[in-house]
């Protein structure tokens, strides 16, 4: 407030201070006496005499200086509340007066390594209405007849603030064209309903790499609960998410949420004080979410898929009835998930403007095959006989079971007393079978074996254990999914503290369970995607990256990556025992090409050397679980191929087909033998 | 009529300017035109927003107004004096018609209207009822000669103006009934009591008030209902206190008006761009708000203004009275002073956060042809006082 203001203000105040004093003074200076005699109606000379002028005068002097106060109070605090405060009032009536409205941004694609979509927007027509259509129920009404949704539905989302209140409420979205075409053409039967664009999320390729993306879903209310627990800090540098947006919920929409969510836009309304929106006052414009590049490789992707299939339908032939299974293809020289399948599939788009609660439940059903799980990273297995490769590395590391060593199959094994006897898988014994031959022939007995040498050790009672997790197995990898299942590897203090209720005995590790895990039966469990770790490991001499599937953001200008995924080594496993790894090699390559004719025959028609493993895990009451893990090319590894079938029968039947056709896609190969129920390996 | 009447004004004035200025005060006839003319311009500001604020019906209002203001004028009122009695039923009959049947009329949900029977306009009655009680006060008054000296005398006169004020308030309108009182306090203060009554008086009804606060509250929980102040009534005798407080009807409005007068800032945000008032924020603005939506859009400059002219009209009338040689009309003047005070403070007051809310309209500005006649009348009356001073010499 400058000077001049002051100088105005003082000078009419000082005007109407001397209007009042002037018109009053003026008074005075008549010759103004109250005579009684003349100055009132006759009743009034009842009076008892006359009142002095000046007793007047003083009363009037009084009124004049009471009216004055009046003034004076009013200018004052005029003076305080406009001159003074005025700011702090104008921001108050702006506040009044403006609401922000904002408006959603479009999540960031999710691209395959090549940049073909797997998750694209599209844009999808919604019917939007403000608040006050809740009052016309004629309206609504008909508005209900024509979305063929129920009454109260409409009436629901039509008074649903989740939006703001001053936004137009979604009465319904990805509205046929048809209905909008109707409603647009009959819009004064609908007064207050209009069309609105939005994004949604799409899936051309429909449930292709869907455990890989993931889905998206409304923000719950533990979210929003969890982010107000933040501190400040953390909060400023993360997006600030309000009841009804859309985030990530699972894979790598949830993984990924900070790079694919954009930032909301902002438009500032003027509105009425009764909410009505009357103007615009002011927008910021919503910046979409970064496109993000997946190490994924669609046609990869695809034949794991379609390598699972393909195994099914083996493992029908052979009398299985697999529903469930999982594949996964890695790069072992930097730990990019190529493709990452997991059986059953299903349906992201079903979650795209909320899912139902009866497909929800089905999905979630317990009696169902848990098809929202990612089997790959959250299913937990026996790993069955692909683990021997790694039990011969420890007998080799401790000295137990050195590569000179070897055993006298016949197919029952009764190292632990007759009473104890175990089955090889081939009832009719292999014969003398040392490490090479029995990762080759999967002999049970050379494990057995090793697995009792082990239990007996003295210096090394656990080192069998020791070996399996310096492979980085019974711990999560590190992959940028959500819901990594950990694993186990069993030793004597798991059992203690796992089996508390059984008595001393009981609960005491003993050489069965030695015997029981060297097979990688038992109690050992892995996820797929551990074991294809460990071979990524064994194929590059002990060297684990981290799996990953992203490969970089891309910049919100589309110009450019923004953010590249530098590879992480998870470990390294050092193996000092010399030759033991070659042992090891030398397994797993014989068992492609010379345990059996009708396994070599599948990998011969190959361009490159393949070595690999197959595993058959056995549950009791249930079909067997088959394995099966390559890595090619044997001689400089790159890819790691792993399958996995639930309750698919032997893993050299049902879960190398999956592997084949992965790998068949890798080096453009196609397997041209038949798939019969051979007599390989299990 | 009326036309005729003007014609002969007009040769009146021509002929004789200095007896123009006999017959007519003419800064406070300047004020009045003045506070029409503003009047006007803040009811056609309304207007454009306020669906109500009918800018034509306000000119009809004034148009009648003057018309009543020229009667008034040209009448003589000093034979009031003697009709005490008569003055004192006719205010009554005044304030209680909208309890006649036939007559009263509800609109909105309000009560104190009536409807005047073949001609089918509506009217606030307790317009006409503030000047009638000034009439009926200053008819009092003016038996004591300008001098109380007796105790009795005042009590009896201050027991007489409760009986109108009583009728106000029990008619239902608590802020009416103020500036009826307000008025006639001003007439017993100036009939000549000794100063220390006065004092008394008031720190008597400081006390009562109080004391009547308490017991509402105390009363209205005792008997669990709505006892001597309805409750609504007492919301907004307190809200003044702390308005940003109260979430209420009466803390909302009052917080609406304050920040429509205080972001007008110096010059206000002009005819047009005046949120508050013009997007519905401040309520009644074309009426009990008025003043809140002047000073949104014409600023502090504009309040000042409306002040100047209101100064120039009270402090001019104050001046009729003082040179007038009835005293009964002296009495009377001093009585229409009280009452545009009294709007005055309380329209002003109540939109600022000075004064509680109630629902009284500022005196020529306000929407409304009940109360702009009667304020042209009193207009009129304070001009036929200036008009007969010196006659009953």
């Amino acid at each position: 407030m400058d000077a001049q203001l002051i100088v105005i203000i003082a000078g009419v105040i000082l005007v109407v201070a001397i209007i009042g004093s002037l018109l009053f003074l003026k008074g005075y200076s008549g010759k103004f006496t109250f005579d009684t005699a003349n100055g009132t109606r006759p009743r009034a000379t009842e009076g008892e005499g006359s009142t002095s002028g000046t007793k007047s005068n003083g009363r009037f002097k009084l009124l004049t200086a009471g009216v004055g106060a009046v003034f004076a109070a009013i200018i004052a605090k005029l003076w305080s509340m406009q001159m003074v405060s005025a700011d702090h009032y104008d921001k108050l009536a702006e506040q009044n007066q403006t609401r922000t409205v904002t408006t959603p941004a479009p999540r960031g694609r999710i691209l395959d390594r090549n940049g073909e979509a797997i998750v694209d927007n599209r844009a999808s027509l919604a019917l939007v209405a403000y608040r006050d259509l809740a009052e016309n129920t004629v309206v609504v009404r008909h508005l209900a007849n024509v979305l063929g949704m129920p009454y109260m539905a409409v009436l629901r989302n039509i008074q649903d603030n989740t939006e703001g209140a001053q936004s137009p409420h979604t009465i319904a979205s990805d509205v046929r064209r048809s209905t909008i075409a109707y409603v647009v053409e009959h819009i004064d039967q609908f007064p207050g309903v209009s069309v609105a664009e939005r994004t949604e999320r799409s899936y051309p390729n429909g449930t292709l790499a869907c455990h890989v993306v993931g889905y998206t879903g409304t923000v719950t209310q533990e979210q929003l609960d969890a982010q107000e627990n933040l501190s400040d800090e953390v909060r400023a540098g993360s997006i600030d998410y309000q009841s009804g947006d859309i985030v990530g919920q699972a894979g790598v929409e949830y993984y990924y949420e900070s790079l694919l969510q954009g930032i909301r836009g902002e438009q500032t309304v003027k509105v009425d004080a009764d909410g009505n929106v009357t103007g615009q006052a002011g927008a910021v414009p919503a910046k979409a979410g970064s496109d993000i590049k997946l190490t994924i490789d669609l046609k990869i992707q695809r034949a794991c898929e379609e390598g699972l299939k393909l195994g099914m339908e083996v493992a029908e032939q052979t009398g299985y009835e697999p529903t469930c299974g999982a594949c996964v293809c890695m790069d072992c020289t930097n730990g990019e998930i190529l493709g990452l399948a997991s059986a059953p599939t299903f349906d992201p788009s079903v979650f795209v403007g909320g899912v139902s609660s009866d497909t929800w439940n089905e999905l979630n059903d317990d009696e169902g095959d848990h098809p929202l799980l990612n089997r790959v990273i959250g299913g937990l297995y026996m790993s069955a006989s692909t683990i021997k490769p790694f039990t011969s590395l420890a007998g080799m590391e401790y000295g137990v079971y050195t590569a000179d060593m070897s055993s006298n199959c016949t197919g029952w094994w009764t190292g632990l007393g007759e009473a104890w006897g175990k089955k090889c898988w081939l009832e009719t014994g292999h014969g003398t079978r040392n490490l090479e031959t029995g990762i080759r022939d999967s002999c049970d007995v050379v494990f057995y074996d090793l697995g009792k040498n082990f239990f007996y050790s003295e210096k090394n009672p656990e080192g069998l254990q020791e070996m399996y997790r310096r492979w980085g197995l019974g711990a999560k990898t590190g992959i940028d999914l959500p819901s990594e299942a950990e694993g186990r590897v069993p030793d004597s203090a798991w059992k203690e503290e796992y089996r508390k209720d059984w008595s001393a005995d009981q609960r005491a590790w003993n050489a069965g369970d030695m015997t029981n895990i060297a097979i990688g039966q038992g109690d050992i469990l892995v996820t797929p995607l551990q074991m294809a770790t460990a071979y990524c490991g064994l194929a590059m001499g002990g060297v684990e990256w981290t799996p990953h599937v992203l490969l970089s953001a891309v910049a919100r200008d589309g110009e450019g990556d923004a953010y590249t995924y530098e590879p992480k080594k998870r470990l390294t496993a050092e193996i000092s025992t010399a030759g033991a790894l070659d042992v090891a090699y030398r397994g797993v390559h014989s068992m492609i090409y010379e345990e059996s004719a009708v396994t070599a025959a599948h990998f011969t028609n190959l361009p490159v050397q393949v070595a690999g493993k197959s595993g058959t895990g056995e549950k009791d009451g249930e079909d067997p679980y088959g394995w099966f893990i390559a890595y090619a090319p044997f001689d400089d590894p790159k890819y790691v191929v792993c399958a996995m079938l639930e309750r698919g029968g032997f893993g050299s039947t049902c879960a190398m087909p999956a592997v084949r056709t992965v790998l068949g896609a890798l080096y453009d190969s196609p397997d041209d033998a038949a798939y019969t129920a051979g007599d390989s390996t299990r | 009529m009326a036309l005729d009447s003007l014609s002969r004004v007009n040769k009146h004035m021509s002929s004789d300017r200095g007896g123009f200025r006999q017959k007519v005060n003419v800064p406070v006839l300047v004020a009045w035109l003045c506070l029409l003319a503003y009047g006007s311009l803040v009811i056609w500001t309304a207007s454009l927003t306020i669906a109500e604020a009918s800018f034509t019906r306000q000119l009809v209002g004034i148009g009648l107004g003057a018309i009543l203001a020229f009667l008034c004028w040209r009448s003589d009122f000093s034979g009031l004096a003697g009709m005490t009695t008569i003055l004192l039923v006719v205010d009554l009959i005044v304030l209680f018609s909208p309890y006649i049947p036939g007559l009263s009329y509800n609109a909105k949900g309000m009560t104190g209207w009536i409807k005047i029977p073949l001609i089918g306009l509506t009217f606030q009655p307790v317009e006409l009822a503030k000047i009638i009680t000034i009439f009926f006060m200053a008819s009092l008054g003016a038996q004591y000669n300008g001098r109380i000296d007796s105790v009795r005398e005042y009590a009896k006169l201050c027991g007489m103006l409760a009986i109108p004020f009583g009728a106000a308030v029990v008619a239902g309108d608590l802020g009416s009934g103020l500036v009826v009182f307000f008025s006639g306090a001003c007439i017993i203060m100036m009939s000549g009591p000794k100063k220390e009554w006065g004092l008394c008086t008031i720190a008597l009804l400081v006390g009562a008030v109080s004391l009547l606060l308490a017991l509402d509250s105390v009363l209205d929980s005792m008997l669990g209902k709505d006892v001597l102040l309805k409750q609504y009534q007492m919301n907004r005798l307190l809200v003044f206190i702390n308005p940003e407080s109260d979430t209420s009807q009466s803390g909302y409005n009052l917080l609406q008006s304050m920040i429509a007068v205080g972001s007008g800032g110096f010059f206000g945000k002009g005819i047009g761009n005046a949120s508050q008032s013009g997007a519905g924020f401040l309520p009644e603005a074309h009426t009990d708000f008025i003043f809140a939506l002047l000073s949104e859009v014409f600023g502090f400059a504009g309040a000042l203004v409306l002040l100047a002219f209101f100064a120039l009209l009270i402090f001019g009338t104050i001046r009729i009275a003082h040179q007038s040689d009835s005293l009964f009309l002296q009495l009377a003047c001093i009585g229409i002073v009280g009452m545009w005070t009294f709007q005055l403070l309380e329209e002003v007051g109540m939109c600022i956060g000075l004064m509680p809310i109630t629902g009284i309209p500022l005196p020529f500005i306000s929407f409304g042809s009940s109360s702009m006649l009667m304020q042209c009348a009193a207009f009129g009356i304070v001009q036929s006082i200036w008009r007969s001073r010196g006659k009953a010499r």
